[in-house]
């Protein structure tokens, strides 16, 4: 916890973060196709990691495992031109990957079970593949520095600067900011220490301290950011986050979610739809009187107040009053 | 029946397929007894094609009365050529009321439906099967079929030949003749009640003075089923004539249709025998919301008060309706009902059951149904996020998680701030949980300790506990001064002086805290 230790820690994964960057040109060919079934799009890359972010949602990964997921398949895209059709293959891997450095054993789902939730294609001796070739291409041991390592240590600076105001500055909604905007293909083109840098000073801004925003330049300082970068980013960054936060509900996405149902519901389900046969029978107007012929005669003094009420049309507290009158002068 | 051996029981019970095989052979009854006097012979009369114009009436008159010689179908050898005299006359009366116009003159009204009261008007015969099971069991069979068919199909005819005149069959089609007509909806055939249906569904239609006591009779049908009997084999039926009839009801609903809704449909839902009849029931409550919408939040209320709360085939068939009902919801009334609905599908889609929450989780499977959520996400989502949260990591059945992976995606992808917010809310509210479980099990720990340590004290009267806690496979060595001030409340908690050795043994077979 010591600032001094943090910021030499700081500077040194300064210096290494170009290492885990993806290629800048191999990121723009992504964000300049357009949409075609032999290269991968901006579109498509962003929906894949739109699903990896479920699937961390859904099998309780930490966020790490889904950042560090991200970092790598965005390396490999950047390096290795591959086909929409392996991007799911391709994203899993990663995911899995990441969650075995991440994760604790007993919380890492099995192969299996990601290809069966996530509803995927290929087989896990594939994914298994995959796996290797990713690792290989990717020199990839055990880690990588990302924006969530600077964003954790930000974290940590800030605090150990002003113990009294730990609750102001949520590293969990840090987090989930910086998930947003992984989302968005641009972002990936951002140094991971500016990236992290902007979305603090957006939170810093949102809850108005003065104290945080003088540990955010001085960070800036230390680590030699330029004005212009981070204003460059801090700008698309606040653009991404007020879609992120907008009430407004985006519609889902239905394309290719499968409802697959046990046989005995799917026989069910549409069984209540059956069509009529008998024809409608219009209800009489009010001037035609439909009690005509006597239903008084039936009817004795010890019935219930239901039956009363049945064969009586002009009562009743739901009955319009003009149409009342009306009848009671027929 | 023959009486079955032990060794065709299952725990005292009988076998479920012995007692089917003993009812394969179609069973059929019949009530109609032939009058005591010796049996008549029928004369064939002549055909009525043949019969010159001027004397078809005639005819037509003596045929109608031979038809009302009713004969012994339990029976059958006896009487067969006359059996066949009448089922050829029957058939031909059929015809004639069909492709003939100017027949139905007023004199042959009475004698009309004298012959058909006659054949059908009876009392039903009391069911071979007193454990009858609409739902397992083949039903009885009327015997005498051949015949009452016939004089069904004639009925229909009759009403609906063009030169049908109410005004003139309304003398003979009255209350009585209603009344015996509805009381033949319990008849076991459903050949019967099928004919029923349409009739009666045609008497509604053409009878206007009749229509009030119809309706009235059908009430009392269906409320003498759902609170004294709780059997009719004809609800079906009538549900589906009731159902042409909410079609048709005119703007604004009459207080008594309502009533109707209110005090009988939804009642109806309660009955065992639901399954029978479902699909006619949800029919009509869908129709009477299209028709007057601001119905839906008592109807809502309603179902979800009547919810089955152990019968697992019902409420898949409740949350079958709420679909229905959803498809047709308007907005304004959706918010009504959105928080007690919503409250109740959370707990379905937790159900262990499989069906319940396939079914359940099924809706978001649904367009209109998301729209609504998506408006209403901010009051929606919390309520089913804990349980979809909790039964993806918890459900024993892997369609079902499949399932819930859909609906958390779905969601996430409508809010997702909302849905983050939730999530570590959820994620923070378990630490909470988890913490207070290590905290309770660290306190027994301690307890159990402290209550072993005391037992040896009494026992050996040493002071120590170091030995003790060594034996333990304890880590919380706590100092003898901590023991000492504490083995006075634990000789308070334990009430008696177990043996070391038992103490020892429950410490250590008792689990391990997580």
């Amino acid at each position: 916890m010591d600032a001094y230790k943090l910021m030499k820690e700081l500077r040194v994964n300064y210096e290494q973060e170009a290492h885990y960057l993806p290629k800048e040109s191999g990121l723009r060919l992504i964000e300049s196709t357009t949409e075609d079934d032999s290269r991968i799009s901006a579109k498509c890359r962003d929906a894949k990691v739109e699903d990896l972010w479920s699937l961390t949602s859904f099998f309780g990964y930490s966020t790490q495992t889904f950042v560090l997921a991200v970092n790598l398949l965005d390396r490999f895209l950047a390096m290795i031109r591959i086909q929409p059709k392996h991007l799911s293959c391709v994203s899993v891997s990663c995911l899995h990957m990441a969650a075995k450095v991440t994760e604790e054993e007993c919380n890492l789902a099995p192969p299996v079970e990601l290809i069966r939730i996530g509803q995927c294609r290929f087989t896990a001796s594939d994914l298994c593949r995959m796996e290797k070739i990713v690792a290989e291409k990717l020199n990839f041991k055990s880690n990588a520095i990302t924006a969530l390592t600077f964003l954790d240590m930000y974290h940590q600076i800030a605090l150990s600067h002003c113990t009294d105001r730990k609750e102001i500055l949520s590293l969990e909604k840090l987090e989930a900011q910086l998930k947003a905007c992984l989302c968005r293909i641009s972002f990936s083109k951002a140094k991971p220490s500016v990236l992290a840098l902007s979305l603090l000073r957006q939170e810093i801004h949102a809850v108005q301290s003065e104290d945080m925003l003088e540990i955010a330049s001085h960070i800036q300082r230390h680590l030699k950011i330029t004005d212009v970068e981070l204003r460059l980013w801090s700008e698309r960054v606040a653009r991404c986050l007020s879609d992120y936060s907008s009430p407004e509900c985006s519609k889902p996405n239905h394309r290719k979610l499968q409802w697959i149902v046990s046989r005995r519901t799917a026989q069910n389900l549409h069984s209540l739809r059956t069509v009529p046969e008998l024809p409608t029978i219009p209800e009489g107007r009010w001037d035609e009187s439909e009690s005509e012929d006597s239903c008084e005669d039936l009817m004795s003094s010890g019935e219930e107040s239901l039956s009363s009420s049945l064969g009586s049309d002009a009562e009743g507290p739901y009955f319009p009053l003009h149409l009342r009158r009306q009848h009671l002068h027929a | 029946m023959s009486a079955i051996s032990a060794s065709e029981k299952v725990d005292g019970f009988t076998r479920k397929s012995m007692r089917k095989a003993q009812k394969q052979r179609k069973s059929q009854g019949s009530s109609q007894y032939r009058t005591q006097c010796a049996p008549v012979e029928l004369s064939p009369l002549p055909q009525l094609k043949d019969a010159p114009s001027t004397e078809q009436q005639e005819l037509f008159t003596q045929k109608l009365q031979q038809c009302c010689m009713l004969f012994d179908f339990m029976d059958s050898v006896t009487d067969l050529k006359s059996k066949e005299i009448k089922r050829a006359t029957l058939n031909e009366l059929v015809d004639y009321v069909s492709t003939n116009r100017g027949v139905l003159v007023e004199t042959t009204y009475p004698e009309i439906t004298t012959m058909i009261c006659t054949n059908i008007f009876r009392t039903l015969p009391p069911s071979d099967n007193p454990d009858f099971d609409p739902e397992e069991d083949e039903p009885t069979l009327e015997a005498s079929w051949p015949h009452v068919q016939l004089v069904y199909e004639f009925l229909l005819r009759f009403l609906e030949n063009p030169d049908f005149q109410p005004s003139i069959a309304k003398r003979h089609i009255d209350q009585k003749f209603v009344l015996q007509l509805l009381e033949l909806f319990d008849s076991e055939d459903p050949r019967e009640r099928d004919f029923l249906k349409t009739i009666l569904h045609r008497i509604y239609g053409k009878f206007l003075g009749l229509r009030a006591f119809i309706r009235k009779q059908i009430n009392n049908i269906f409320l003498r089923f759902i609170y004294e009997t709780e059997h009719f084999n004809g609800v079906a039926e009538l549900l589906e004539i009731l159902g042409s009839i909410i079609n048709g009801f005119a703007l604004p609903l009459k207080a008594e249709h309502k009533q109707f809704l209110m005090k009988v449909l939804i009642p109806l839902h309660t009955a065992k025998a639901l399954a029978l009849f479902h699909a006619q029931l949800a029919y009509c409550v869908v129709q009477f919301l299209e028709k007057d919408p601001t119905l839906t939040e008592p109807v809502i209320r309603g179902l979800l008060k009547f919810w089955p709360k152990t019968c697992s085939q019902k409420e898949v068939m409740f949350l079958g309706e709420i679909e229905e009902i959803l498809d047709v919801i308007e907005p304004t009334q959706f918010k009504k009902i959105q928080e007690p609905l919503f409250k109740q599908i959370s707990k379905c889609v937790a159900n262990p059951h499989f069906q319940v929450a396939e079914r359940a989780l099924y809706f978001w499977n649904n367009e209109y149904i998301l729209s609504l959520i998506e408006e209403n996400i901010d009051k929606v989502l919390p309520i089913m996020f804990g349980s979809l949260y909790r039964i993806s990591k918890e459900h024993w059945n892997p369609t079902i998680v499949a399932l819930v992976y859909n609906v958390l995606k779905t969601l996430m992808e409508m809010n997702c701030t909302l849905f983050d917010e939730l999530t570590s809310s959820y994620k923070a509210d378990r630490q909470r949980e988890k913490k207070k479980e290590q905290e309770r099990d660290e306190l027994w720990k301690k307890l159990d300790e402290l209550r072993l340590s005391s037992a040896q004290n009494n026992s050996h009267g040493l002071p120590s506990v170091q030995n003790n806690n060594n034996n333990n496979n304890n880590n919380n060595n706590s100092n003898n001064n901590d023991t000492q001030d504490k083995s006075a409340e634990a000789a308070a908690v334990t009430s008696e002086n177990k043996d070391p050795d038992d103490s020892v043994a429950a410490i250590e077979s008792s689990p391990c805290a997580k």
